[in-house]
């Protein structure tokens, strides 16, 4: 899988080297990265959903009622379940380094500690979740 | 033969090295520098060194108190001229430093923080936590970088000094990577590869610490100088060798034997009220007695005592001296918040080299070194520590700029005759690929030289054992024409290297022990239980050593005295 | 055995360029000690069972930076890494994304390129002259960038970057880390510079943040983090060219 050349030297090799080797892929670190970045299919499909609800929308509540009745679908509850926990993973996995990727100071300002930081993205997160949970049950109207 | 042109050659990348290669740059745009080393330059052994380097920096500081404390530390042997103009020139160097990125520790108002160091009256010692030869090392290579005028050979071996008419005029060095032979062509040529710990079995120098450029400088009949002072740093791990920095003790660290008794504060061993923080020929002095005395801790690796932290806390240990907790918890198994660490001496420092004078030259014309490897008299019997590097900025620079104004004056070089000269010397050196005829292994071989170092060149030294160790080392010389080498390829043959590398050892190691059987007394770094006192009377003087295929030539040097007349050396 | 040791095996990449014509395999049975690490296996197999083995080591003592290698496929710094984290066979391989030269020792010349290419020293509109003194740095403005300052160019980074594996010409954890280090360096005026080298082709966006190169470092460099940091920084830097034609201030 390694790029023939990775790293070469810029200059030819004085001897014959040979080519680099793969880092192992299969180890756990680097197949949980894979999997991270394996989940852009899940939201691949999952925008091809939304765009199905959108076209169901505009074609008239028949439409739309079809397709409400099409999620209760095994395949659509299967699919929606791996969605969440593809997005449960990917937050986890980005809030987890988000706080070191910030910049010791810009000017004058600097950022939270990095416990804070993390603190902060988990209670965004509860709160988004409640408000969405909240509207859904009809708390809020 | 492939000839590489240039006004100077540096052999060695480490802390001198690239330091004299940056001020000749600097000097001259123009010039052609070649830094020449057996390893990519961040790898040299100034990487290890661990707690920091002297220059005065304080109001309650002077040049005169640096001056007397590294004369007092040398036990008089120092030449006082090169003392006076490194601790006036220390400053400035380590400024440089500074203005270069080097990541000095600062205090609260955002000045160079200093630290405490054995033999030093107050706090000159300029640190970047516990690791200032690496930053120092990455600093100087990383700087170096911005010159076009430096050209770099990596992974270059050199092999023998070229002298044509009574002059250097080049270096024929092993391309590691390719086996194949090349000659550096240039009027002058600087030698700055550093000490030799290797020659002993417990040392906290790293593999390539092996004396090479002490050995060419030596076989082309250049003397070595003052070598049988060889520094044992006091508190090395055991078994490893791994340094364990003075710095420890600087920030308050204590020594304490099975009992738990800091006695060094106990018992009278010269140092007084500096405790810790005598110097460290005193201190490892203290440990052996210590050990003898039968109040060492017995252990896996032999005995030892311990360096106790605990009591400074876990938040200074982790700010101040947190590669020493590292190396502790890595190497040790112990973490020096929780439990004192298991330390012994150990061989870290060469203060005798090369022969050179202010300049860094040698009495061969177009020859220079500086650094460890060079012996300018800085440190007479007894290095300071925090001061070598130091040194190797004052004298890198010095050296580096004389060598390449001796390039201008010298003229050309000879290619034809260097070339001729260079084929002479291939034969020598590719037989050695793959001659599997020998009898003894190159491992071997070491491990007997080593042992024999270790009997006779210890901390103590006495009569009997080193004139033993003379006649080993005269009696394994000739094996190393029966070492057997097994690997024939020509790319990166480190066996081969290995095996020069040996040679260059033994050459050193002969010094160290003929000069160490001539010197009948005791002073700094050199202790002899058959001549406890130091002789000013008979023994105030440098001593040389020429080589000679038979059996080494000793002579001797007048000290340059200055303003501090010898007295007695007590804390 | 009765002395306390242990035997292991080895299995190590050999190749020589003049004999294989792809890297091969050794194995070796190595009586280990309790406290030795991976390195002192391959010494005791270069010294004692077979001298034609290559690898590269000076200090060891985990500050040198020579002996990096694959084992067991994680990258590691052998003198650093205790053998009692292995069961009874050990790997032990070049490092990965590097060409290899000779058994384990790998090429350094695109690395060394690469550290070269981010201008790894402090950059001033004018020197300062060594008579105005060190500058003023407070304790806080070291801490910024001191992480950063502590690469000891061992390379694992580079041999565990999925990106590199992909992208030959990426820059690569330690030379961002490398310049990110002086653009956060108070003492330093270059950013402008360095952002400018960091915003073009196969640098710091052609991180995908898969944060190995933190995971293997034996420094705690966390290069990843530096790549990240340096990506707003240059973001930021982009944006400001276009308010203010001078040089930015910080």
């Amino acid at each position: 899988m390694a790029h023939p050349q990775a790293m070469q030297p810029a200059r030819p090799p004085r001897t014959r080297t040979a080519r680099p080797k793969a880092p192992d892929y299969l180890r756990p670190r680097m197949l949980s990265y894979l999997l991270f970045d394996a989940t852009g299919i899940v939201y691949l499909l999952a925008g091809l959903v939304v765009l199905r609800a959108v076209f169901a929308l505009a074609s008239g509540p028949a439409a739309w009622q079809a397709f409400v009745a099409d999620l209760h679908h095994p395949g659509y509850v299967a699919f929606h379940l791996l969605t969440f926990v593809s997005a449960v993973f990917v937050g986890v996995r980005f809030f987890r380094l988000f706080p070191k990727a910030q910049p010791a100071r810009i000017g004058p300002l600097r950022p939270p500690p990095r416990p804070l930081i993390h603190a902060m993205l988990y209670a965004v997160w509860i709160a988004v979740t409640a408000f969405v949970v909240a509207a859904m049950v009809g708390v809020i109207p | 033969m492939e000839i590489f042109r240039h006004d100077l050659v540096v052999v060695g990348g480490g802390g001198a090295g690239l330091r004299a290669a940056i001020a000749a740059a600097e000097s001259d745009p123009a010039a052609r520098i070649a830094l020449v080393s057996k390893v990519y330059p961040m790898r040299s052994h100034t990487v290890s060194a661990e707690g920091g380097a002297a220059a005065v920096a304080r109001p309650d500081d002077s040049f005169e108190q640096h001056a007397y404390d590294t004369v007092k530390g040398s036990d008089f042997l120092a030449d006082q001229d090169v003392v006076e103009y490194f601790v006036h020139e220390a400053p400035g160097e380590l400024t440089r430093l500074e203005h270069w990125g080097c990541p000095w520790s600062r205090n609260e108002d955002g000045t160079v923080a200093t630290r405490a160091f054995g033999g030093m009256a107050t706090k000159r010692t300029w640190f970047a936590a516990d690791k200032v030869g690496f930053h120092m090392l990455h600093t100087l290579f990383q700087h170096s970088l911005r010159f076009e005028g430096i050209v770099r050979y990596d992974e270059y071996f050199a092999v023998k000094l070229l002298v044509e008419e009574g002059r250097v005029q080049g270096v024929l060095a092993l391309d590691v990577r390719t086996g194949e032979l090349v000659v550096f062509a240039a009027p002058s040529t600087l030698l700055c590869t550093g000490g030799a710990g290797k020659a002993f079995p417990f040392t906290t120098n790293g593999n390539i610490k092996t004396g090479d450029g002490m050995a060419l400088a030596y076989r082309a009949g250049v003397p070595l100088k003052d070598m049988e002072f060889v520094q044992y740093h006091p508190t090395g791990l055991p078994g490893t060798g791994i340094l364990i920095t003075e710095a420890a003790r600087g920030e308050g660290g204590y020594l304490r034997n099975a009992d738990g008794e800091r006695f060094l504060v106990t018992r009278d061993y010269g140092v007084g009220t500096k405790a810790e923080l005598g110097p460290r020929d005193m201190i490892s002095r203290a440990i052996i007695l210590e050990i003898e005395a039968g109040r060492g801790v017995q252990g896996e690796d032999g005995e030892y005592v311990l360096l106790d932290l605990t009591h400074l806390g876990e938040e200074k240990i982790n700010t101040r001296l947190p590669f020493v907790r590292e190396l502790a918890l890595t190497y040790a198994g112990v973490d020096p918040v929780r439990e004192p660490i298991p330390i012994r001496p150990v061989v870290h420092y060469m203060m005798g080299g090369i022969d050179v004078n202010i300049d860094g030259a040698t009495d061969l014309p177009g020859l220079y070194a500086a650094g460890e490897a060079a012996c300018v008299s800085l440190n007479g019997a007894n290095r300071l520590g925090s001061n070598s590097l130091t040194e190797c900025m004052v004298f890198g620079a010095r050296s580096g700029l004389a060598a390449l104004r001796f390039a201008r004056e010298a003229g050309g070089v000879d290619e034809a005759r260097l070339r001729a000269r260079a084929e002479e010397s291939r034969e020598g050196v590719e037989s050695r690929r793959g001659r599997k005829a020998g009898t003894v292994r190159i491992s071997e071989l070491r491990r007997r030289l080593n042992a024999t170092m270790e009997k006779g060149c210890g901390v103590y030294r006495d009569e009997e054992r080193m004139q033993e160790t003379v006649a080993t080392i005269a009696e394994l010389r000739p094996l190393l024409s029966e070492i057997a080498l097994e690997d024939d390829s020509r790319v990166f043959n480190t066996e081969v290297v290995a095996a020069l590398e040996l040679e260059n050892l033994f050459d050193v190691a002969e010094a160290v022990a003929g000069a160490a059987l001539a010197r009948k007394e005791s002073r700094g770094a050199h202790a002899r239980r058959d001549y406890p006192n130091r002789d000013d009377q008979n023994y105030l003087h440098h001593s040389l050593v020429y080589h000679d295929p038979s059996r080494p030539r000793l002579a001797t040097k007048p000290v340059a005295l200055g303003r501090f007349q010898p007295e007695e050396r007590k804390y | 055995m009765a002395d306390g040791s242990k035997t292991k095996t080895f299995i190590v990449t050999r190749f020589d360029p003049d004999r294989h014509e792809a890297p091969t395999t050794e194995t070796y049975e190595v009586p280990v000690r309790e406290r030795w690490k991976v390195l002192d296996a391959l010494n005791y197999i270069k010294d004692e069972l077979d001298p034609t083995l290559s690898h590269r080591w000076s200090c060891r003592m985990a500050v040198c930076g020579s002996c990096g290698m694959n084992v067991n496929g994680e990258p590691k710094l052998t003198c650093k890494t205790s053998l009692a984290e292995y069961g009874d066979t050990v790997r032990v391989e070049p490092l990965a994304n590097f060409p290899v030269v000779r058994d384990l020792v790998v090429e350094l010349d695109g690395f060394m390129d690469k550290f070269r290419a981010v201008k790894p020293w402090i950059i001033k509109a004018k020197e300062r002259a060594v008579e105005e003194g060190p500058h003023r740095q407070s304790p806080e403005e070291l801490e910024v960038f001191r992480q950063f300052s502590m690469c000891i160019n061992c390379m694992l980074c580079y041999a565990a970057c999925p990106v590199v594996a992909n992208e030959p010409e990426f820059l690569g954890p330690a030379a961002i880390a490398l310049g990110h280090r002086y653009n956060e360096d108070s003492r330093d005026e270059g950013a402008r510079e360095r952002n400018r080298i960091f915003r073009g082709e196969g640098t710091i966006f052609s991180c995908s943040y898969a944060n190995e190169c933190s995971e293997v470092c034996p420094k705690h460099v966390d290069p990843a983090a530096a790549i990240n940091q340096a990506k707003f920084r240059a973001v930021l830097d982009w944006a400001a060219s276009f308010v203010t034609s001078g040089p930015r201030e910080e």
